[in-house]
């Protein structure tokens, strides 16, 4: 990636610091040891985004056997167990394996470069969060391979399904403890990207002069911290359950089952704005390129934003409006969920509004994210007729939800990060991706996708019950699911061609410009690909767009530049705590799926918790070297090309040593 | 970057996405269907069905003006062929006030959702005076993977069949025991869940006499989809008829299990239904009750000659499929507990054997087969 | 819209964007402002399922007959003084007092020891002579959940002050002090003697970011003893 770069790497400037680890700290930066190690927050981005299309694949894999064994009524494709595995771990792997963890790739990549910070604020803890979502996901699916295999109890898992007397498998537990990890993940990375985006920013770029992919960063990093801490206590209270006898869910020793559900949903529901937001993030980003005009009313975009994400902890028990709620609080659950409608729909004017007088191309990112818009609108529809409690009570629990849930996140999410990939592959491989392949990815995808999910709604009103693996051919809904299977592989083509057209333009495409869309943020201004440290000088912002007043603006609004000063630019160094105090949560968590089952090759032993103090120690040796450690750092001296025409550096009165 | 301008292509290709849509969803749409929301036959379900119509019309009108503007708006301002490719359209920020109407707009359309949704909320919970004269009590029981309906006004089980008079209001006190179920019987009423360790209302009322399907909607285990139920609302006299039979006994009460059933009506061979209530006797009775006044592990069996079906409504009660059943409950409801028998706490130890255990013959499933028919 | 956030359009003002930063207020600080906010509704959550479990436990004894409150008190208070020191620790590190502000930190950590010994009497005192335990019923299993959280936080903080002290040390009682040979020592060497003498001026922000911690812990403290025990006494107050 670097092999452009001329600069004298590492070379120790005059007062460089002594690098004293425990261990001596990594300098390679490529091969495995260098990816291991990285610190880099273009590199944790790219191995977010990695592991998560892997996942969307394997996610997707599941779905369509699910599919297939749907096609037909009656069918035996599949076992009962093997199909509620499959959507366990079909939702659970989307969600928390797929559409997150690709936001965070987004969020990893783009968003330091759209603020001009070098790193993120803590860019070791940068590296634990990527580490832990990928160990997250091996113990989720490490279950397979165990006595009773996957878990079989739904992604929000009711309790007391989950208990030990009806889940005697341990697959519940690698559920349990998967979740549990991927929530450590997720949090650290939230911490990170808040303080990044409130101490990091540019000089001159203020929170109103923010991207709106920034912002919505910093609004999903906000539910994020707010809304896990409710599902980690509802875990670790189902974890104490199964493993050391608590009543919290068990009815017998005065536990309420629906207390689980109160836990999981004032967690789930802002889960789906953290699905979503970063998703409208990107498509505020895409669609003012697109139509070359600035994004219409963002200050009331931006808020509405926040108002969704506040709003969305107070809507949670419209999930649960069947379990006999009193009428005044599904009255008051109804109202609240209603009103976000408005907050959205102000987004969905907004767009429109951008879009209203300007120059539309339809680049594959820009049909990706019209498609975007119709296809969450539908989505927001069916929302609003679930929040009306006589009409979910029919629609709960059924194919319309199914419906429902899928135009948000396929429709929604999945669309936004699509056209977010095709937006910034160039920027991120310094390489363009055909626009006609990927158009016709577009089409394949929007069509397979509405003749897989729009049919679901109808299934749904007719009765049928989602989470069941078979259905009798007199209720009517053999065509239904005829088609939707159709459209599921249809759907499926088009992401696999996808794949293929991505790793095709990876290693042949042609070689991308700095700014190959006439883009307006910052993340245009510098390399394609960036350089390690983002950009050469320190950019100083005066306007909102501020790569689009560069290029159409005037004088007054144009980009400053300031040279680095005589000792370089300051990069943070490798290390290899983040992976390994990784290694020891895992090890913890494993060692509590262990926990009570019995040792392999003897008689009657059982696991104790040796193996979760033999991780948790080896945790705390992680944390405590990567502290004496310290962030270390080295300065890089970019060629003065680089930052040709940009001020000197107020040298010492600012600088540091 | 090649701009090559495809609005016409995408356009037909939406055209055609919808199209073929519609073609679907017009030759698919079994509004009939057993389980079908969009044909209500009683008050709950048309007041839920009337403000699900309500909400489709909404949102099918914000659809088509706001999904109609999009459409206008990338139509009118695409980039044609022959544009001037340098051209920079007015760079315009906002509109404040046009932003404030539409939200305007948009609360208008929730207050029309919002106000019948209050009604609804209150019709689902609350059995209107009109109707509670004549109400008639049921207790539901969710069990993995079958129903247990008790009518405690006359203090007998009865199960996987509800049956009730049509036009009075039925009051259901819906519990569960295990895991979480969702009573739901779409033509007449939404669901409400079954919940361990709390009691939740739910009440509906058939207008006519009628045949209705009904399932569990939450997801409650490995044979959640195999858990319905049938229920019947029969015509007044025949509702005074059904329930005097049901409160009969049907077999001898001297433990030999004998049906009371003339034998002249009994149908199979003397020695054959003989022999199933012996099998009957050993197999299963410790989880099944036949006396109706008594509610064990298992279904109430005492009349279930005269049920319509079989495996909690999976099955119409034919004598192959009730063979099968009896023969390979696990093939027809995998982890039943009929099969696997009933596990203690820990989910391991056996507390009660199942048919796993007993090994019966064919012979022995034939007579036991024949033999659940003279209970009537 | 005219910049009225925190940043200004002076040029120089965040020119390494690694050591200064947008709001001046530094990362540290502020990462671990939104970790607390975090760990409110950790702890927020289990009050709340403390709260809704209290009344259906079906345990024997009222939980006033076996709580002491005396000695939860007493405890509680050594845990707010403790919050005295640890602001004076911090404020003596500021001053670059390093000695004042070790001798404050191991005032700290000693009330944190207390309050610690006292949860780990209690507990044993619930279990043996209550049979209160995690498994007897839900008060039981929401009780030790709750306070057991709480308690791992104030151990952590005692972990965690104890590295800052340790740092603190001069370069030279690295093995001197502890070079007892003493099997007994032998954990502390491993862990702590790579530490000694490492502290430096500008790690008063660390020392300020544990005591951000330190702080919160206490504070929750003061919710949790109103919710999980003063509660309890309402009725027998009159209420
Ligand atoms: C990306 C994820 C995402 C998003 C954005 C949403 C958005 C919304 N959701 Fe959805 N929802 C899910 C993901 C999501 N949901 C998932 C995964 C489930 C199921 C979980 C499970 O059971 O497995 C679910 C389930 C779910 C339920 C429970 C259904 C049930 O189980 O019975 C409800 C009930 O109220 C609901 C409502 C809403 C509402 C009102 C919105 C609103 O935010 C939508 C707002 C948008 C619009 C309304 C469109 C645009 C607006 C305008 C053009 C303005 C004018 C409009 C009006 C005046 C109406 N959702
Ligand atoms: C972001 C989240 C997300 C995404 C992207 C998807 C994507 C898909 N989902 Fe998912 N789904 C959920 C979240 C998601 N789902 C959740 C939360 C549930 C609830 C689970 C529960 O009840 O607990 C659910 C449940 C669910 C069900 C209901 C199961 C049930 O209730 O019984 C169904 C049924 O059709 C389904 C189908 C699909 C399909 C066909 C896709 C498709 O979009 C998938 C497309 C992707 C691919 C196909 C992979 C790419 C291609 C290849 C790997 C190449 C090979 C392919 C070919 C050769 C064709 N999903
Ligand atoms: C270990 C307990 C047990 C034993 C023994 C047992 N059953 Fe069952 N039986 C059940 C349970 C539980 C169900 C409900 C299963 C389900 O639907 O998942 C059931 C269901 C049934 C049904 C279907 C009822 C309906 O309306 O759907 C019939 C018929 C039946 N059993 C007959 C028998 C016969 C005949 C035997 C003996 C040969 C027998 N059972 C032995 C527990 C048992
Ligand atoms: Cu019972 Cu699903
Ligand atoms: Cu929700």
């Amino acid at each position: 990636m670097s092999s452009t770069v001329e600069t004298e790497h590492h070379a120790p400037a005059p007062a460089e610091p002594v690098r004293d680890g425990i261990w001596r700290r990594p300098l390679k930066n490529t091969g495995l040891v260098g990816f291991l190690t990285t610190v880099d927050h273009k590199k944790i981005g790219i191995g977010y985004a990695l592991g998560a299309l892997f996942f969307l694949l394997l996610g997707g894999i599941e779905a369509l056997i699910i599919r297939a064994q749907l096609m037909y009524p009656e069918q035996e494709l599949i076992s009962a167990r093997t199909y509620n595995q499959l959507f366990t771990m079909h939702g659970t792997t989307m969600i928390f394996l797929a559409v997150m963890p690709l936001s965070a790739a987004f969020f990893n990549y783009i968003m330091p470069l759209q603020i001009g910070a070098r790193d993120v604020a803590f860019p070791r803890m940068n590296a634990l969060g990527l580490w832990c979502f990928l160990l997250g996901g091996v113990i989720l699916n490490l279950s397979w391979f165990f006595p009773g295999g996957a878990p079989a109890i739904g992604w929000f898992a009711y309790a007391p399904l989950t208990d030990r007397q009806y889940s005697p498998e341990m697959g519940t537990d690698f559920w349990i403890m998967g979740l549990q990890i991927l929530g450590i993940a997720s949090l650290v990375g939230a911490f990170n990207f808040i303080t990044t985006i409130v101490n990091m920013r540019a000089p001159g770029l203020s929170m109103m002069r923010l991207p709106l992919f920034t912002w919505m960063t910093l609004i999903t990093s906000f539910l994020i911290i707010l809304a896990f801490p409710a599902i980690t206590i509802a875990l670790v209270e189902l974890m104490f359950d199964r493993h050391f006898g608590t009543y919290f869910f068990n009815v017998e020793g005065g536990g309420k089952p629906i207390l689980w559900q109160h836990l999981f949903w004032i967690f789930g529901h802002p889960e789906v704005y953290i699905l979503i937001l970063p998703a409208m993030g990107i498509i505020s980003e895409i669609l003012p390129v697109f139509s070359r005009k600035p994004l219409f009313g963002y200050p009331l975009i931006v808020f509405s934003g926040a108002v969704i994400g506040f709003l969305g902890f107070a809507v949670w028990s419209h999930h649960m409006f069947t379990t006999g709620l009193g009428v005044v609080a599904t009255t008051a659950f109804a109202f609240l969920t209603m009103l976000i409608a408005i907050p959205t729909g102000v987004k969905i004017f907004n767009w429109i509004g951008t879009m209203w007088g300007g120059r539309i191309r339809f680049t594959t990112p820009m049909l990706f994210s019209v498609g975007f818009i119709w296809m969450f609108m539908m989505g927001g529809f069916t929302g609003i007729m679930h929040s009306s409690p006589p009409v979910d009570a029919q629609q709960q629990d059924t194919y319309f939800v199914v419906a429902h849930f899928h135009y948000v996140l396929i429709g929604g999410s999945i669309f936004a990060l699509f056209a977010g990939m095709y937006y910034w592959f160039p920027k991120v491989s310094g390489r363009l991706m055909d626009d006609f392949v990927g158009k016709i990815v577009f089409y394949l995808m929007f069509i397979g996708f509405n003749l897989a999910f729009f049919p679901m709604h109808i299934l749904g009103m007719t009765g049928m019950p989602r989470r069941t693996h078979t259905y009798k051919s007199e209720m009517g809904w053999d065509q239904s699911n005829f088609w939707s299977t159709v459209g599921a592989f249809i759907l499926g083509i088009g992401i696999l061609i996808f794949v293929i057209q991505m790793v095709y333009a990876f290693y042949k495409g042609g070689k991308a410009p700095k700014d190959p869309w006439d883009s307006r943020t910052l993340e245009w201004d510098t390399d394609s690909p960036p350089k390690e440290y983002n950009f050469a000088y320190t950019p100083v912002i005066h306007a909102r767009d501020q790569v689009w007043e560069d290029k159409y603006g005037v004088e007054a609004k144009r980009m400053e530049k300031i040279a680095p000063g005589k000792h370089g630019i300051h990069m943070p160094d490798q290390s290899w705590w983040p992976l390994i105090t990784s290694i020891g949560i895992f090890i913890a968590c494993l060692g509590m799926v262990f926990h009570k089952q019995p040792v392999p090759l003897t008689a009657e032993a059982v696991f104790g918790l040796e193996i979760v103090i033999a991780g948790l120690v080896a945790t705390f040796i992680g944390m405590a070297a990567w502290a004496l450690e310290g962030p270390g750092g080295f300065h890089l001296h970019p060629d003065p090309a680089e930052y040709a025409g940009a001020t000197p550096a107020p040298e010492d009165e600012h600088g540091h040593h | 970057m090649r701009l090559r301008n495809r609005t016409p292509f995408l356009a037909a290709a939406a055209m055609a996405a919808v199209g073929l849509l519609l073609l679907l969803a017009g030759c698919s749409l079994n509004i009939e269907g057993q389980q079908s929301a969009l044909d209500p036959k009683g008050p709950v379900a048309k007041n839920q069905y009337d403000i699900f119509m309500l909400t489709l019309y909404v949102t099918t009108f914000i659809f088509i003006t706001v999904g109609g503007s999009l459409a206008w708006v990338l139509w009118k301002f695409r980039q044609r062929k022959g544009d001037d490719p340098d051209f920079i359209p007015p760079q315009s920020h906002g509109h404040p006030l046009l932003e404030m109407g539409l939200v305007i707009a948009s609360a208008g359309l929730l207050v029309i959702i919002a106000i019948p949704t209050f009604g609804g909320i209150i019709l689902k919970k609350i059995v209107p005076d009109e109707f509670l004269g004549d109400a008639v009590e049921v207790n539901v029981t969710g069990f993995q993977w079958w129903w247990a309906f008790e009518y405690p006004e006359q203090g007998f089980y009865t199960a996987n069949e509800l049956v009730f008079p049509a036009g009075r209001a039925i009051k259901l006190n819906l519990r569960a025991d295990d895991v979480i179920h969702s009573f739901w019987l779409p033509k007449l009423a939404g669901k409400v869940d079954l919940i361990p360790g709390q009691e939740n209302f739910l009440w509906i009322k058939a207008d006519e006499p009628g045949y209705f399907w009904g399932q569990c909607a939450e997801f409650c285990g490995d044979s959640h989809a195999y858990m319905l139920f049938r229920a019947i609302a029969l015509p007044e006299d025949e509702w005074k008829e059904w329930l005097e039979t049901q409160q009969r006994e049907t077999v001898e009460d001297d433990g030999s299990f004998e049906p009371l059933l003339a034998r002249e009506e009994w149908g199979y061979p003397e020695d054959k239904i003989l022999k199933g209530a012996e099998v009957f006797r050993q197999a299963c009775a410790g989880c099944h009750s036949v006396n109706p006044r008594m509610q064990t592990n298992g279904p109430n069996l005492a009349h279930f000659g005269s049920r319509s079906s079989v495996a909690a409504g999976w099955y119409e009660n034919e004598y192959d499929l009730l063979y099968k059943w009896i023969r390979e409950p696990e093939r027809v409801k995998p982890g039943n507990f009929m099969y696997r028998g009933f596990l203690d706490r820990d989910g391991r130890t056996v507390i009660m054997p199942g048919l796993k255990d007993y090994d019966l013959s064919d012979e022995e499933v034939h007579a036991v087969t024949a033999y659940l028919y003279t209970l009537r | 819209m005219s910049s009225h956030a925190a940043t200004t359009d002076d040029p120089h003002a965040a020119l390494e964007p690694l050591k200064k930063t947008s709001t001046g207020i530094e990362n540290k600080k502020l990462a671990m402002w939104a970790f607390l906010a975090s760990d409110c509704m950790f702890f927020g959550t289990l009050i709340s399922t403390h709260l809704i479990y209290r009344k259906v436990y079906p345990t024997v004894v009222e939980p006033t007959e076996f709580f002491d409150i005396e000695l939860t008190g007493f405890s509680s208070f050594i845990l707010l003084m403790s919050s005295l020191l640890m602001a004076l620790s911090v404020s003596a590190a500021h001053k670059g007092n390093i000695a004042g502000m070790r001798r404050f930190l191991l005032g700290t950590i000693f009330f944190g020891l207390i309050f610690l010994s006292g949860q780990v009497y209690e507990f044993n005192h619930f279990v043996k002579d209550a049979g209160l335990t995690l498994s007897s019923s839900v008060f039981g299993s929401t009780f030790y959940l709750l306070t057991g959280t709480h308690g791992v936080h104030v151990a952590l903080g005692v972990l965690w002050l104890s590295c800052w002290t340790a740092c603190s040390l001069p370069k030279d009682w690295a093995w001197y002090t502890l070079r007892g040979g003493r099997f007994l020592w032998l954990p502390f060497r491993v862990i702590f003697a790579p530490m000694v003498g490492r502290y430096k001026h500008e790690n008063a922000l660390d020392v300020e970011v544990a005591g951000l911690y330190w702080h919160f812990v206490d504070i929750v403290w003061i919710v949790i003893f109103t919710a999980v025990y003063l509660v309890e006494y309402l009725p027998i107050l009159g209420f």
